[in-house]
């Protein structure tokens, strides 16, 4: 192996690959926006879904209940302390809600106020449409209402007897989070970072992957450049190299966009949905393991890619067996992601990319177990030489390498 | 000077090539004439030491082509049928230079280099632009500029007019032409007897792997007392080949 080769093929390669708008797209540009593009289309939809559902809530009368006396009930005494709620005046109350201009249709018991008054029961009747999210989330709040509304009459009654109205309540219950901001925002992080990370680190190699080996000898480039001084194994290291920097440097895009999006909006990194993540540190040492374990991963895909590429009898059958691999890695991020840090099995710290997904878990939940990450790091090196030796072999093995 | 002793190659139960010896000269065109399929290319890739030989030897400009694999491969140049095999996103000096480079020659002596080989291919008008933009006969000048950029000693073409319209087999056959001039050790491969004829002094015949025939065109004429080589070739190959 000759340093100086390496060298020359990976500035070669970067060169070349930087001057293909198409890669550049696919591994910088896409991953860069993909994340603050998802918050602004996804988050903010979801976060208007939400505001709608609990701030915009509009509720009528049925045709039977909607009377004078009715209306001053509702609007005085249920709703007052509601004010995300208000009564409409509708025609047709069935139409009104399959047209969502009200959400729910409250329909009284005829003999409501007899009851009322003798301290009997009586029924209002919440008419909603299931099939409409707005109208399903509205709901909850209609109830709320008239749950406060049931608590005051209660409290009146209680009084009126003379008794204390603790009475009615023996237990109460008081919660606290014992995770400070810091580790909160860590979970909701730990949940879906790594499987991003690894999404990323496999998809990031593909183009150059593909472009550097099935395509090189679909192009008949491959041929001259090995008769030339440079030995096979610099070749394939330099080529193995130039897949890795770009599988990271999708990385380092994307988390950019992820970082900047942050700036921008703090609520990006969950999109929208209902949890805040305020800023939190990593202590340095493990940060820089999740840096050097990300590389470690970078590679071993990047080693595996590039003995695909070379297997592939033409640049299309590189690109299906790259996104094959793609997605293999993505079912193991899929099936941790709602794993907790502190529950991960040991052995996981040793499996292929199992290994990496529970590291980042454990450094982003502060559960960081010193044993676990040395084991998750060895057991990458290992997983890196064990692909890097995938590579080397398929690049010797002439029946491959000159397969037409 | 090329020399070759023994050599065979087997691909699993095919045998590519089968114990071929032969000896080319300095400063001569050897043609080696074959059909589809003959093991043309893979000699060539074997001297080139791309491919293990799995038994024999060879020699190119004194270097063993299993020991002294990368001595070999700095005094050797190659070019193949078909496409040019250019980096479409490089300029063609890039193209040239990468070779230059990977050959461990110097900066200043590849700019040297390139100059001089731009001149006498006329490639200064495009020297700086993507060779992914040029016509043919541009790309096929490069890719002369670049099998030559380390000034080898030996030079293999490998079916090097194949797949090409007239006007680039001119091209080619006139580069060859200039190599042997400047004194290069050539091996040609080729299913073309005319195109052997005009070029080679000296022609091997290869069918199925082994080399049925060689020695100069006068040789081979007296021998098999006819005046066409395409005779001889079909006599000795069979004539009942595929293609
Ligand atoms: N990489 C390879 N793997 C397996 N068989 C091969 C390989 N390269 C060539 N062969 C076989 O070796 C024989 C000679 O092929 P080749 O040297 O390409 O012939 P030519 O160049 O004269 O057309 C053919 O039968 C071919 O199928
Ligand atoms: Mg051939």
């Amino acid at each position: 192996m000759n340093i100086k080769h390496i060298w020359i093929v990976l500035k070669k390669e970067a060169k070349d690959i930087i001057r293909d708008r198409k890669t550049i797209i696919t591994s910088i540009v896409v991953p860069m926006l993909l994340i603050p593009l998802l918050n602004i289309l996804v988050g903010g939809s979801i976060s208007r879904l939400n505001y709608d559902m609990t701030e915009n809530v509009t509720v009528a009368l049925s045709k039977e209940s909607n009377t004078e006396e009715i209306r001053e009930l509702v609007e005085n005494q249920i709703f007052n302390e509601f004010s995300n709620i208000t009564l409409l005046d509708v025609d047709d109350h069935i139409e009104a809600i399959e047209k969502s201009t009200v959400r729910v249709v409250m329909d009284f018991d005829k003999d409501y106020k007899v009851k009322l008054e003798e301290g009997k029961p009586f029924v209002i009747s919440l008419m909603y449409d299931r099939s409409q999210t707005k109208s399903q989330g509205s709901l909850h709040i209609v109830w709320d209402a008239i749950e406060s509304f049931n608590k005051k009459i209660v409290a009146q009654r209680i009084e009126a007897l003379g008794l204390n109205l603790n009475l009615l309540q023996p237990v109460q219950v008081e919660e606290y989070n014992v995770a400070d901001d810091e580790k909160t925002s860590g979970s909701m992080l730990s949940m879906f970072l790594p499987l991003l990370i690894v999404i990323l680190l496999s998809a990031g190699g593909i183009a150059p992957a593909v472009d550097l080996v099935a395509g090189e000898k679909e192009r008949n480039t491959l041929e001259p450049l090995l008769t030339t001084k440079i030995g096979r194994s610099s070749l394939l290291v330099g080529k193995y190299l130039t897949v890795t920097l770009f599988s990271l440097i999708t990385v380092i895009a994307t988390m950019t966009g992820v970082l900047v999006g942050f700036f921008i909006n703090p609520g990006s990194l969950t999109m929208g949905a209902d949890a805040t993540i305020t800023g939190f540190t990593v202590p340095p040492a493990a940060l820089l393991m999740a840096i050097v374990i990300s590389i470690t991963l970078g590679m071993t895909f990047a080693g595996i890619q590039i003995a695909l590429s070379t297997y592939a009898k033409s640049f299309k059958e590189a690109q299906t067996y790259l996104s094959f691999l793609m997605m293999a890695a993505m079912i193991p991020g899929y099936a941790t992601m709602f794993m907790q840090a502190n529950e991960i099995p040991q052995y996981m710290f040793v499996l292929p990319v199992l290994n990496a997904l529970s590291a980042f878990k454990e450094i982003l939940t502060f559960n960081i177990n010193n044993t676990n990450l040395v084991l998750a790091l060895c057991s990458s090196l290992v997983y890196v030489i064990i692909a890097l030796y995938l590579a080397a072999s398929m690049f010797k093995k002439e029946r491959i390498l000159f397969r037409t | 000077m090329i020399e070759i002793q023994n050599i065979s190659k087997h691909f699993d139960k095919v045998v590519a090539v089968n114990k071929i010896s032969l000896k080319v000269n300095n400063g001569e065109i050897f043609g080696l004439l074959g059909e589809n399929g003959a093991g043309k290319t893979t000699t060539l890739r074997m001297l080139a030491t791309m491919l293990k030989p799995t038994s024999g030897r060879a020699k190119l400009a004194g270097f063993d082509i299993i020991k002294d694999a990368e001595k070999v491969r700095g005094s050797i140049g190659i070019l193949f049928g078909g496409e040019t095999g250019l980096y479409d996103r490089l300029s063609c000096e890039e193209n040239i230079a990468y070779f230059g480079q990977l050959n461990d020659m110097k900066t200043p002596e590849i700019k040297e280099r390139i100059k001089v080989l731009s001149k006498a291919f006329g490639m200064d008008s495009y020297l700086k632009r993507r060779a992914g933009k040029l016509s043919k006969g541009m790309k096929q000048k490069v890719a002369f500029a670049r099998s030559i950029i380390h000034n080898p000693d030996i030079m293999l073409f490998d079916e090097p007019t194949s797949g090409l319209d007239i006007s680039s087999i001119r091209g080619v056959q006139e580069f060859i032409k200039n190599c042997k001039e400047e004194g290069k050790t050539i091996i040609l491969s080729s299913h073309s007897m005319s195109e052997v004829e005009k070029l080679c002094d000296r022609v091997g015949i290869i069918n199925k792997g082994s080399l049925v025939e060689y020695g100069t065109l006068e040789e081979l004429k007296q021998k098999h007392s006819d005046e066409d080589l395409e005779e001889i070739f079909i006599k000795l190959v069979g004539g009942k080949n595929e293609h």
